[in-house]
């Protein structure tokens, strides 16, 4: 976390100088909203935690990063007796094909505290965005990333997994933006305990997170 | 014998009248020889004259002193040094000249083979003229006294340029014409200019110069385009209609996520609260409707920015054709030329 606040500070810095070079730098803090299920429907946990999100653009090329540290409490009618932190880092970087079409490609890692308290995850992202400028200053965007090779810390496997997000961005005075992400993410993991046969383990997590952003 | 005197006396009384009168002699000497060659006492000229020679004399006095020698020495049949002395009178005053109606034969000969001996450029005149540029020239005369390379130039003018009139082997009597044009095609500057021929044979070389004027008639060029009549450029951008396209694009977005997100959701996992959905998908949609109810922002109108390219180059192409006239015009301006005085100054060299 701690080499990731470095991150987020160190663009903050050098993004006046992305302008001149025609780099467009977007960086902001976001307060975040999650839900998470494994397993079985009586295992689900839900929380709130802080993250933030920088992003940028170079012509057709774009980078984006977030980072969102959520404390997940078993949720009214949990079987689960306790809750756990998670950390998700995500990154993407896509290339423009059409005005409103991108292919991209990333990462996600998330992690738990404590570290057997529910699944880490972490896998490569391969899929397509949809962006649509619905109005002065405003954007909103779909995505869909296929999960691929995704590594469990419970061991197991994943045949499919995917994820989906809805983006807004809303130019609300100068170079204050306002942010709103929301992604979906299901991933089939099959475990084998013991050798006596695959069962399924799946996990659903939804997360949105909200926050403002400063424009370079 | 006493008439043989008398028809020489005559004869140097018609030699020398004019240059004897025009200019008033101060040398005292000089007036002496004067009144000696007039007395037809041939001995005692060329005495005097070499003594007034060997005193402060002006240009016009050693001219004249020359003059007289060479008219005593063709009297007394001394061809060469009546040569010689002519070949003094010329180099000095290279505009001389002597009238063979009125000067002896022998004399008039020997100041021609004095002429054809020395390198001069004599007589060099320049016409007033006026004409059009392109349309004539100015014609200019001088003459080489021997075979030599001549180099004819202009200079001065605003830009106290030089401008070669001509450059060529000459002899004898010289017409040129310079059109007063630059290699461009145009007319030189207005202004004074100089008009200098050099002649040069081996080391020798000799000029003469005429200061002449050349003036400008005015010239009435186009202006520049700016526009064209009874056309206008458009707007480039134009606002489009308000219409209900953001709020869809929002309810199509977030449905999208929607429907993925029921579509995707596990059985065994049960269906999620859509909590998260419902915070995200609801700004986007309060974000299509204010964007709907905004003005919307302004588009390239590339209907209108092709347009007005078109109708900028037609100006450009319009005002390329105005510049060829101009430049047809500023050429074909209205070129008067004046020879002015000649600074007082000896030319040979």
């Amino acid at each position: 976390m701690s080499r990731a606040a470095a991150g987020v500070a160190l663009l903050v810095l050098a993004s006046p100088a992305a302008p001149a070079q025609g780099v467009t730098v977007t960086v902001g803090p976001q307060f975040a909203l999650a839900s998470y299920r494994e397993v079985a429907a009586g295992l689900r946990y839900q929380g709130t935690g802080f993250g933030g999100a920088v992003s940028a653009r170079y012509q057709k090329l774009s980078a984006e990063a977030g980072v969102v540290r959520v404390t997940l409490d078993p949720a009214i009618g949990s079987a689960a007796t306790s809750g756990f932190t998670a950390t998700e880092v995500n990154a993407w970087v896509a290339y423009d094909v059409a005005p409103y079409a991108s292919v991209e490609a990333g990462f996600i890692r998330r992690t738990t505290d404590p570290e057997f308290a529910a699944q880490s995850v972490g896998a490569v992202r391969l899929g397509a965005r949809s962006f649509y400028e619905i109005g002065p200053g405003a954007t909103v965007l779909f995505r869909a990333n296929y999960l691929a090779a995704p590594k469990f810390s419970g061991g197991g496997r994943a045949p499919f997994s995917i994820d989906l997000g809805l983006g807004l961005d809303v130019r609300l005075a100068g170079r204050l933006h306002g942010t709103a992400a929301y992604a979906f993410q299901r991933i089939n993991r099959k475990t084998n305990p013991g050798g006596t046969g695959e069962i399924d383990a799946p996990i659903q997590a939804t997360a949105a997170r909200v926050g403002v952003a400063l424009a370079f | 014998m006493a008439r043989h005197r008398c028809a020489l006396a005559l004869l140097a009384s018609l030699a020398v009248p004019a240059t004897g009168g025009a200019q008033a002699v101060q040398s005292a000497t000089l007036r002496r020889a004067q009144q000696a060659y007039d007395n037809l006492e041939y001995r005692q000229v060329v005495s005097l004259a070499h003594a007034a020679l060997r005193e402060r004399l002006t240009g016009p006095e050693r001219a004249r002193a020359y003059e007289l020698l060479g008219f005593t020495y063709g009297a007394l049949d001394s061809i060469l040094k009546a040569v010689d002395a002519f070949k003094q009178v010329v180099l000095i005053d290279p505009e001389r000249q002597l009238d063979p109606n009125r000067v002896s034969p022998k004399a008039y000969s020997a100041f021609d083979v004095a002429l054809r001996q020395v390198l001069l450029v004599r007589q060099l005149r320049i016409d007033s003229t006026s004409f059009v540029g392109g349309r004539g020239a100015v014609p200019i005369r001088f003459t080489v006294t021997q075979p030599a390379r001549v180099v004819t130039r202009a200079i001065g003018g605003a830009g106290a340029g030089s401008y070669v009139i001509d450059s060529g082997a000459w002899n004898g009597q010289v017409n040129l014409s310079w059109p007063a044009r630059l290699a461009n095609g145009d007319p030189v500057p207005a202004g004074n200019y100089t008009v200098v021929v050099e002649a040069r044979l081996g080391q020798n070389t000799f000029s003469a110069s005429q200061p002449i004027r050349v003036s400008h008639g005015s010239v009435d060029t186009l202006p520049s385009l700016t526009s064209l009549p009874g056309y206008q450029y458009l707007p480039e951008t134009e606002v489009p209609p308000q219409s209900w396209r953001p709020l869809g694009l929002a309810f199509l977005y977030t449905g999208g996520a929607l429907v993925g997100t029921l579509g995707l959701e596990s059985s065994s996992l049960g269906s999620g609260s859509k909590r998260e959905l419902a915070v995200v998908g609801g700004a986007a949609l309060v974000t299509g409707f204010v964007m709907t109810l905004r003005r919307p922002a302004p588009r390239p109108a590339a209907a209108n920015i092709l347009y007005n390219r078109l109708l900028r180059d037609q100006i450009a192409r319009r005002n390329q054709d105005i510049a060829k006239e101009n430049m047809a015009r500023r050429q074909q301006v209205q070129l008067t030329l004046v020879p002015l005085p000649r600074p007082s100054g000896a030319a040979p060299r």
